[in-house]
């Protein structure tokens, strides 16, 4: 069905290429060989599929506990305010130490900031895709203040408030050589982000707390008679959902930017709920939908530099993945069939 | 097995023209590139203008041109070094906030040329480190604020219309270099041409917020101002949406945006970013592409007013048209610093 739903919608994104007077043939080949043409090229859709991939598994782990996590966008930017702190407050430190506080230091933040959604869900019943809309603006503005003029603001030349670079040692290291891909940007990040998506499948199929947080998705009151503590196990996975999200924060400071900046990382968040429903929640379907995404990103680019088609297309189409999607999960729900609209509810 | 076959030819005929559409980007012609910061092809001002300048440049040169839209700051990097890879011939960063990405890729591309508006190349601290193959292409604004100001100050002098108080104001984005030429050149002709006018300014510290730039045009107007300058990009907007509800004149900025609100906008400075970008495709065309600063003004054309509105006096144009000769032969050099802070 997902394939079927990006057939769709890239079959409905010709015919806008059509109205605007393009081939859209020739859209779509530009789209493909801007995103996997060359290995600088896929070196850099994977480069944005790195975020996707971990703030797709943020959505999906609340998703799979029946919960609809917003807020991945917000949990991402504390996670990376979180690791730009710890990584510019001691830069002297050896990467063996300063690296994992870093980490630690992202995942935490994100955690704890998720957490506060799930808190807020359990134990005063407040509609969490609510709260993690509204916490997603109090980041945004909290971190202009704290780069603008606050205890984060440092000079910087991009003319827009910054942090001070984190420590040599906070780094994630480019993993490609030099000489095998010139400028590539991919860093070790990715190999945290297949870290997770394990991680994420043995914690949700291997893991006794797992199938409670699945039972909790399939029925909370069916979980509750077999014993199992719905509203606890809401605030833990808030939490891990907004551990994966820091997590995708840190790597972009430690991998990519060595600075957090404000408008730093924009989207990501948004784009993983398509991610995660694209993906259907499963680990090999969150990573295969966020290279997707990540290719329409880095292809839509390269389409208008080289086809000459207005990259706001790959936007087009993404909405109507989405849209795909959610027709299917209506129509399910009309049929009266079990689908993923349970898991929406 | 039927859906597969409908996946494979879609796959067999993506995968056949994707060979075409490779071999059909390699051509003997100049290659410029240019990448657009966040506000996008349609702000209605620098990158608009800056993707008209390339367009002209792509007609009367016969070179290839291609354009990126940033959508994030991030994106800087990758866009730029998009170009650089595939060999353009120049590749153009649009507005100060690249002054640090043009830097990090053009470093990393010693041959590739690039041109950065409104900025020079800057370090990851902020220091500015010109390179030999970056040109930075700035605007003395203070002549089209000096312009526009001439025009403002007649008006207020001889009570042309509504403007009946002898006040005129203006407001910036954030007091930034460029955004202060404006008013500085703007003030310098007020004070010149009509002493007695009483000068007003503001900042809205910021440069999309509407709301913030109509609060201070309403405050401006409640002080008697009868003209509103204003240098703040979509923030100006909402000062010049005040203007408009008062019924006072307002000035447009960068771009002629006297179509944007008829008969309150009396005319616009100019910053012929169009010309900035075009003459820098030529100068490539012509291997006369020069590195390190490069200033557009009055004398090349880079620097004007716009088309103005049925109000403004004939003696009020020919004065601008005066001052603009003086300017071009040196006779007047307007101001660069702002006189009347607040």
């Amino acid at each position: 069905m997902p394939v079927i739903s990006v057939l769709v919608a890239l079959f409905v994104g010709a015919i806008f290429v059509l109205i605007s007077g393009h081939n859209p043939i020739r859209a779509y080949a530009a789209l493909i060989l801007g995103a996997f043409g060359s290995p600088y090229d896929i070196s850099e859709t994977l480069v944005i599929a790195v975020p996707l991939t971990l703030a797709g598994l943020s959505v999906a782990v609340a998703f799979r506990t029946g919960l609809f996590n917003i807020g991945a966008q917000g949990q991402l930017l504390v996670g990376a305010l979180g690791a730009g702190w710890t990584g510019s407050q001691f830069p002297d430190l050896p990467g063996i130490l300063l690296l994992p506080m870093t980490l630690i230091s992202g995942v935490l933040a994100g955690a704890a900031y998720g957490a506060i959604a799930g808190w807020l869900k359990a134990a005063r019943g407040v509609n969490e895709v609510i709260t993690t809309i509204m916490q997603n603006y109090i980041v945004v503005f909290v971190m202009h203040w704290l780069l603008q003029d606050g205890p984060m603001s440092a000079p910087n030349a991009s003319g827009t408030p910054a942090s001070s670079p984190i420590g040599a040692g906070a780094i994630l290291p480019i993993i490609i050589p030099n000489e095998l891909v010139p400028l590539s940007r991919l860093h070790a990040g990715i190999v945290l982000a297949v870290l997770a998506v394990v991680l994420f499948w043995f914690l949700l199929w291997r893991t006794s707390l797992g199938y409670e947080l699945r039972a909790v998705g399939l029925g909370a009151l069916a979980a509750a008679q077999a014993g199992i503590d719905p509203k606890r196990r809401m605030v833990l996975v808030m939490a891990i959902a907004g551990g994966f999200a820091g997590l995708a924060g840190m790597i972009q400071v430690s991998g990519l930017f060595h600075r957090v900046f404000d408008g730093f990382s924009s989207g990501f968040g948004f784009d993983a709920i398509a991610v995660a429903l694209l993906g259907k929640n499963s680990p090999i379907g969150i990573t295969l939908a966020a290279i997707l995404f990540a290719a329409f990103a880095r292809g839509g680019t390269l389409m208008q530099a080289n086809a000459g088609i207005s990259s706001h297309l790959v936007e087009v189409i993404e909405a109507l993945v989405l849209f795909v999607i959610a027709a299917e999960t209506i129509v399910r729900a009309i049929a009266g069939r079990r689908g993923p609209a349970q898991a929406l509810a | 097995m039927k859906r597969f076959l409908v996946l494979a030819f879609i796959f067999s005929i993506l995968f056949t023209t994707s060979c075409d559409a490779l071999t059909g980007l390699t051509g003997s012609s100049l290659k410029i590139g240019l990448v657009t910061d966040v506000g996008g092809l349609n702000d209605k001002s620098f990158n608009a203008l800056a993707n008209t300048g390339r367009l002209d440049a792509a007609k009367d040169f016969g070179v290839q041109t291609s354009v990126i839209e940033s959508k994030k700051q991030e994106d800087y990097v990758p866009n730029l070094t998009t170009f650089a890879q595939q060999n353009y011939d120049l590749v153009i960063g649009v507005g100060f906030l690249m002054t640090n990405s043009v830097w990090k890729v053009a470093k990393q591309f010693p041959n590739i040329k690039f041109a950065i508006i409104d900025g020079a190349p800057a370090d990851d601290a902020g220091k500015t480190e010109n390179l030999t193959n970056v040109a930075n292409l700035f605007f003395k604004e203070q002549e089209a604020g000096y312009l526009v100001g001439v025009i403002a100050a007649t008006m207020a002098k001889d009570k042309v219309g509504k403007a009946t108080h002898n006040t005129v104001c203006s407001m910036g984005g954030i007091p930034i270099p460029p955004v202060d030429h404006y008013i500085a050149g703007y003030q310098d002709a007020i004070k010149t041409i009509s002493p007695t006018t009483t000068i007003l300014n503001g900042y809205s510290n910021d440069f999309v917020d509407q709301a913030k730039g109509k609060e201070i045009g309403l405050n401006h107007i409640s002080k008697n101002c009868d003209i509103l300058f204003q240098v703040a990009g979509g923030s100006g907007l909402g000062y010049i949406a005040a203007a408009k509800e008062k019924g006072v004149y307002a000035i447009g900025v960068d771009a002629d945006q006297i179509d944007a609100a008829p008969g309150t906008i009396i005319t616009s400075a100019l910053k012929r970013v169009n010309k900035a970008v075009y003459n820098t495709v030529k100068a490539v065309k012509d291997k006369a592409y020069k590195a390190g600063d490069n200033f557009f003004s009055v004398a090349n054309d880079g620097i004007g007013y716009g088309k103005t509105d049925a109000i403004v006096p004939a003696n009020a144009k020919a004065a601008a048209d005066q001052a603009l000769a003086d300017i071009k032969s040196g006779k007047i050099t307007p101001k660069d610093t702002v006189q009347v802070k607040g």
